[in-house]
C-alpha cells in the first residue's frame, strides 16, 4: 500500500469515527462499561442463576443511579448475561464464548455453582478477566490465579467457624454437646471442600466423632440407601451438603417417611431457595439450619423489600445479595483504575480497599494475594414459620435461632 | 498411497486457510474441535466402521487419554507433548484389555457391553475424587506444555493429528488389514473360512482405534482446559464417534470428516444463537436434523452423494457394461483322478443335545476327484462341512487332510492349510469391486500386496469374471455372486475346495454354466467336494456320490449306481416310489 493511500484511508476512518463520536458528545452520553454475568440461566440451576440476574440487575441500577462510574464521565455499567448451562462442559464453552463474542468486557461476575466457577475462572484466567465469585470452593483461590475474586468465606474457613457456633447453640439450648455426626454430600466442589476440611481435623478439634459419610453424584433418584445409612449410624446430629433443589427434598422426604428425626445443619442455600417451597412442605422445613456465605440480612431490609415487589420473590437469597454486591465491588474498583481496561480493572481489584463491606457477610471490600475476600465471615440462616432468615452473626440476625429438638 | 491423500490434502490447506482468518476464540476453538472429533470418528470407524461391529463405548479410551494427560501434568508435571504418545499406548492397551474378553460377544450384545466400559469408569474417577480436573497453567515457556495464546496454533495441530489418522485409515484400507477387517463385516464365518485369524485382526483393530481415541482425548483435554468424568467418559462422547461417523458415512475416511464438518459447527452455533432465547432448543434441532438425515441418507452423505454421481454418470454412459461376461465355455478337460487320499474322514460324529446331525461319517476323497455330497433338507450336509473345516469340533472322529488331523483347529488355520469354502448364503461386500471381493481370500497365501493383486486377478480370471472385475459386488447376479464366492476361495489357492449349494438358486442353463467352471477347476487340479440336494445338475458334474440321510451316509458310489439306489430314492421321495422305480 502507497504512503498516499494509507494516508487517505486513515482520514476516512478519523471521518468515520467523528461522524460516529458527534451524535454520541451532542447527548453527553458516555459508552457503558459492560459487565459479564457468566450463570445457570437453563438447566437444573436456572432458578439461581435467575436469581443471581435479578441481584445484578438491581446492582447496576443502583450503580447508575448514583452516577455510574464517575471517574469515567458518569459512564453507565450495562450487564452481559451468558448462560452457563448446568453442567462444567457448559460453562466452560460458554466462559469461551463470552471472551469471544463479548471483547469490550472489563469484568464478570460468575458462575453460581464452584465447579462451573473452576471451570470459567480457567478461560477468564487466561483472557485477563476479572472474575468476582460467590462460589465457596477453596479450589478456586488454591490455584495461584491473578483474576478471580472470591467474595464469600471458602467452604474451609465456612465450616471452621459454622461448627463452633452450631455446638454452642445446642448445648446452650439443650444443655447437651453432641457427639456424633453423619454427613450426607453431593460431590460438587463446594460441599467436597466443605468435607475435606471438616474430615481434615475440624471434627476432631470440635469432639466430634463421624459415623456415617454418604456420597451422591446429582440429580440424585432415590434417596432410600442414603437415609438408611444415616438411621443406622444414629447420629446426635446431621450434616446435609446438597447443591440442587430435588436432591435436598428427595433425601428430605425420605428422612420423614423413615422416621429420621435428627437435628440437621446443611451447606450451603439449597434447601433454602424459594424454589424449594414449590416442591417441599415448610412443617418438613421448620428448624432446619444451614451455614451459608451470605443471605439478605439486618440494614437490608430496603433492598429485600425492592426485590420482592420487583421479582415477586419471597426472600432474598445469597445469589440476589452477593450478585447486587459485586456491582458495587466493580464500581469501587472502576473508579480506582479509570480505565475500560480489563488488565488495569484486574490490579484496581487486587489493590482496592473498599472499607467495611455493606452487602457480605464480615470483613472489608479487599482482597488478598490468592483472591479472597478479606475478614469474610459468613451467615447461619434457619427454617422459622416457613421463612429462611438470618440468626447470625448477631449484628446481621433478623431473628433468634432455635435449636431444632426433633 | 499419496494419490488418494491429494484430496485431503487439498482440504486441509482450505481448512487451514480458513482458520487463519478466523479471530473469534470461541470460533477458532470450533474449528479445532471439528477436527478433534473427526479423528475420534476415525478412530471409531477403525473398528467399528471397517468390522461392523459396533462400539458404543468408545469414550472408554478417549477419556482414559483425557484423565492421563491432565493428571499426569498435576501430579509429576509431565507435559501432555509426552502425553500424547502416552495415551495413545494407553488406549491400545485398553483395548487389548477391553476386546479380549469382549470380542466373545457377537452384534447387539458387543454394542451394549462395549456400553459399559465408559459407564464403569466414569464411576470410577468420580469414585477416586476427580469430579473435575483442569489443566495447570504454565507460565515459563508455555509451549513446552501445548499451551498457546493464539488458538490457530490448536487447530494446527490437530490437523497434523487428523492428517496422521487419515494416513493410517488409507493405509489399513488398502492393505490385508483393511481387507480382514472388511470380510469381517460382510461374513465373520466366511473370512475365517477364507483363512482369516479374525480374533487376531479384531484385537489390532480394537488396539489401534484404542491408541487413536487415546491420543484425541489427550489433546481434547489440553483444548478444552477443564474435564470432568461426564465431559469424558460419557454416553454423549461415544454417541458424538456414532453421530459424526453415521453422518457423514462409515467404512470411509471421508465419512467422520464429513460428519464432523456439519455437525460440530451447527451444534455449536445452535447452542450460541438459540441457546440464551430458548434454552435445550438446540438439542431438539440438532436431534431432528440426524433425525431427517438418517431417513433420507441412511447410510451417510458420503455414499449418498456417491450413489447419485455414479447414478449420474452411467446413466451418461448407458449399457456400457451390459454385456455380462459369460464364463468361457470350454470343454471339460479330460480329467485324471489319482489314487492319492487328500483327505481321510473317519468316523466323524457331531450330536446337538439329543439330536444326532451326523453320525459315525467316513469316506475318502482323492486328488482331483469331485465328490458329491448329497442328501435331503436335514440330512446333516452343512453341518458335515463345518466338521470338515472347523466351524464345529466332532464328539469323536478324525478329519485327516494330507496326513494331518484337522480336528480342534480353527477354520483360518483349516484354510491355511489348503481347505477352502464357500457358503449357501452370500455375502459379499456390496460396495467393493469383484476383483477387491476376492482379493481379500487371496491374503491367506499372498506374503505382499502384489502377490495378493495377482493372485486375485488369477481367480478372477478362472470363473470368468474379468470382464466385470472392477464392478462394485452390489448389482451382481445370482450365478455372478456364485462365480464370486468361488473365486474367493479359490484366491487363497486351497488343494480342496468345499462347495456349500453352489448351484442353489439358480436356472438350468446358469447352473450350467457354473458345472462348466467347476469341471474346469477340477481339471486344473483342484479336488472338490460339492453338497447339493437337487440331483440333476449333480449328476453332470461330480465322479461320485455320498448320500447322507439323518446324519448318516447311506450310500456311496458312481452317480448311475447311485440314483437307482432304492434307500436313496427312499430318502428323497419316500417309501411308495421305490417300488416304481
Amino acid at each position: 500500500m502507497t504512503l498516499p493511500k494509507r494516508l487517505l484511508l486513515a482520514g476516512t476512518a478519523l471521518a468515520a469515527a467523528g461522524l460516529a463520536a458527534a451524535p454520541a458528545a451532542a447527548q453527553s452520553k458516555p459508552e457503558p462499561i459492560q459487565i459479564g454475568l457468566i450463570a445457570p440461566v437453563s438447566g437444573i440451576y436456572a432458578r439461581p442463576g435467575t436469581v443471581m440476574r435479578m441481584g445484578a440487575e438491581m446492582g447496576v441500577e443502583d450503580v447508575n443511579k448514583a452516577g455510574g462510574i464517575a471517574c469515567l464521565g458518569n459512564a453507565p455499567l450495562e450487564l452481559a448475561v451468558v448462560d452457563s448451562g448446568d453442567s462444567v462442559e457448559k460453562a466452560t464453552n460458554a466462559a469461551q464464548r463470552m471472551v469471544a463474542d463479548y471483547p469490550k468486557l472489563v469484568g464478570a461476575t460468575g458462575a453460581y455453582l464452584s465447579s462451573f466457577t473452576l471451570a470459567v475462572s480457567e478461560v477468564t484466567e487466561r483472557a485477563n478477566l476479572p472474575l468476582l465469585t460467590l462460589s465457596y470452593s477453596d479450589l478456586i483461590t488454591g490455584r495461584g490465579f491473578k483474576n478471580i475474586f472470591q467474595t464469600s468465606a471458602t467452604s474451609g474457613a465456612q465450616a471452621e467457624i459454622a461448627l463452633p457456633i452450631i455446638l454452642d447453640l445446642a448445648e446452650k439450648q439443650t444443655g447437651k454437646r453432641p457427639q456424633t455426626v453423619a454427613v450426607i454430600t453431593d460431590n460438587t466442589a463446594a460441599s467436597l471442600s466443605s468435607v475435606k476440611r471438616m474430615k481434615d481435623g475440624l471434627l476432631a478439634d470440635v469432639g466430634l466423632k463421624l459415623v456415617s459419610e454418604e456420597v451422591f453424584t446429582p440429580p440424585l433418584t432415590d434417596a432410600t440407601s442414603l437415609v438408611q445409612q444415616i438411621r443406622r449410624g444414629r447420629p446426635d446430629l446431621l450434616f446435609f451438603l446438597p447443591t440442587v433443589i430435588s436432591d435436598s427434598k428427595l433425601i428430605l422426604e425420605k428422612m420423614q417417611e423413615f422416621r429420621l428425626r435428627v437435628p440437621t445443619v446443611s451447606f450451603g442455600i439449597a434447601i433454602a431457595e424459594p424454589e424449594v417451597l414449590n416442591t417441599v412442605d415448610p412443617k418438613l422445613l421448620e428448624g432446619v439450619m444451614s451455614a451459608v456465605a451470605n443471605w439478605g440480612a439486618k440494614g437490608q431490609e430496603e433492598l429485600i423489600q425492592r426485590l420482592k415487589d420487583r421479582y415477586g420473590e419471597p426472600w432474598m437469597t445469597q445469589n440476589a445479595i452477593s450478585t447486587y454486591g459485586d456491582m458495587w465491588v466493580f464500581k469501587a474498583a472502576l473508579e480506582k483504575s479509570c480505565s475500560r481496561d480489563r488488565a488495569a480493572l484486574g490490579k484496581a481489584l487486587r489493590s482496592l480497599d473498599g472499607g467495611e463491606a455493606k452487602f457480605y457477610p464480615g470483613g472489608t471490600i479487599a482482597f488478598d494475594e490468592a483472591g479472597h475476600r478479606k475478614g469474610a465471615s459468613l451467615t447461619i440462616i434457619q427454617w422459622q414459620n416457613g421463612v429462611p432468615v438470618t440468626v447470625f452473626p448477631e449484628a446481621l440476625a433478623l431473628s433468634q435461632a432455635k435449636w431444632p429438638t426433633p | 498411497m499419496v494419490r488418494s491423500l491429494a484430496p485431503f490434502f487439498a482440504f486441509a490447506a482450505a481448512y487451514l486457510a480458513a482458520a487463519l482468518f478466523v479471530t473469534n476464540s470461541y470460533y477458532q476453538l470450533i474449528m479445532t474441535l471439528v477436527l478433534v472429533w473427526a479423528c475420534f470418528g476415525l478412530s471409531w470407524n477403525m473398528l467399528s466402521g471397517y468390522t461392523g461391529l459396533v462400539s458404543f463405548g468408545h469414550a472408554a479410551f478417549f477419556g482414559l487419554g483425557a484423565f492421563a494427560t491432565v493428571l499426569a501434568q498435576v501430579y509429576w508435571g509431565v507435559s501432555p507433548w509426552i502425553m500424547l504418545a502416552v495415551s495413545a499406548l494407553l488406549g491400545a492397551l485398553a483395548g487389548v484389555l477391553i476386546g479380549l474378553p469382549t470380542f466373545r460377544l457377537r452384534g447387539h450384545y458387543f454394542a451394549l457391553s462395549m456400553l459399559a466400559y465408559p459407564l464403569a469408569m466414569l464411576y470410577v474417577f468420580q469414585w477416586l475424587g476427580y469430579p473435575e480436573v483442569t489443566v495447570p497453567r504454565v507460565f515459563d515457556r508455555p509451549w513446552l506444555y501445548m499451551q498457546f495464546d493464539d488458538g490457530r496454533v490448536y487447530t494446527v495441530i490437530a490437523l497434523a493429528m487428523l492428517a496422521a489418522v487419515v494416513a493410517i485409515s488409507r493405509r489399513v484400507e488398502r492393505t490385508r488389514f483393511g481387507m480382514a477387517l472388511i470380510a469381517i463385516k460382510q461374513n465373520e464365518a466366511a473370512a475365517e473360512a477364507a483363512g482369516i485369524d479374525t480374533f487376531a485382526w479384531k484385537l489390532r483393530a480394537i488396539a489401534l482405534s484404542g491408541a487413536i481415541a487415546g491420543a484425541v482425548g489427550s489433546f481434547y483435554a489440553v483444548v478444552i482446559l477443564v474435564i470432568t468424568p461426564q465431559s469424558v467418559f460419557g454416553m454423549l462422547v461415544s454417541a458424538q464417534a456414532l453421530t459424526v461417523t453415521m453422518f457423514g458415512g462409515t467404512g470411509t475416511v471421508w465419512g467422520p470428516i464429513i460428519g464432523a464438518a456439519f455437525l460440530i459447527p451447527i451444534a455449536e452455533v445452535l447452542h450460541a444463537e438459540l441457546g440464551s432465547y430458548l434454552p435445550g432448543i438446540q438439542g431438539v434441532v440438532y436431534g431432528l436434523a440426524i433425525i431427517g438425515l438418517i431417513v433420507l441418507a441412511p447410510e451417510g452423505m458420503y455414499w449418498k452423494a456417491r450413489d447419485f454421481l455414479r447414478a449420474r454418470r452411467s446413466a451418461e454412459a448407458p449399457a456400457a457394461e451390459a454385456a455380462a461376461a459369460a464364463p468361457p465355455a470350454s470343454p471339460a478337460a479330460a480329467r485324471t483322478i489319482s489314487d492319492e487320499v487328500v483327505l481321510d474322514v473317519r468316523n466323524v460324529s457331531k450330536r446337538f443335545g439329543g439330536l444326532k446331525a451326523v453320525g459315525r461319517v467316513s469316506f475318502q476323497v482323492r486328488r482331483g476327484m469331485i465328490l458329491g455330497i448329497i442328501g435331503p433338507n436335514g440330512a446333516g450336509k452343512t453341518t458335515l462341512f463345518n466338521l470338515l473345516n472347523g466351524f464345529l469340533a466332532p464328539d469323536t472322529g478324525e478329519v485327516v487332510f494330507r496326513g494331518e488331523n484337522l480336528v480342534g483347529q480353527k477354520p483360518n488355520r483349516v484354510c491355511r492349510a489348503g481347505i477352502g469354502r464357500t457358503f449357501q448364503i452370500m455375502r459379499p461386500f456390496k460396495r467393493m469391486s469383484v476383483h477387491d471381493n476376492v482379493k481379500v481370500g487371496a491374503y491367506v497365501r499372498a506374503a505382499s500386496e502384489a502377490e495378493a493383486e495377482a493372485l486375485a486377478t488369477h481367480a478372477v480370471a478362472a470363473v470368468g469374471l474379468d470382464a466385470i472385475a472392477q464392478r462394485p459386488a452390489g448389482g451382481l447376479t445370482t450365478k455372478e455372486l456364485r462365480l464370486l464366492e468361488l473365486a474367493r476361495a479359490l484366491a487363497g489357492q486351497p488343494e480342496l475346495l468345499l462347495l456349500d449349494e453352489t448351484l442353489a438358486g439358480l436356472g438350468s442353463q446358469e447352473a450350467a454354466e457354473v458345472v462348466g467352471v467347476i469341471r474346469r477347476l477340477a481339471g486344473e487340479g483342484v479336488t472338490v467336494v460339492i453338497i447339493e440336494h437337487t440331483m440333476q445338475a449333480m449328476v453332470q458334474l461330480v465322479d461320485r456320490f455320498l448320500v447322507l440321510d439323518h446324519g448318516e451316509v447311506i450310500m456311496e458310489g458312481a452317480p448311475q449306481a447311485v440314483t437307482r439306489d432304492s434307500r436313496v430314492i427312499e430318502a428323497y421321495l419316500g417309501k411308495k416310489w421305490v417300488a416304481n422305480a
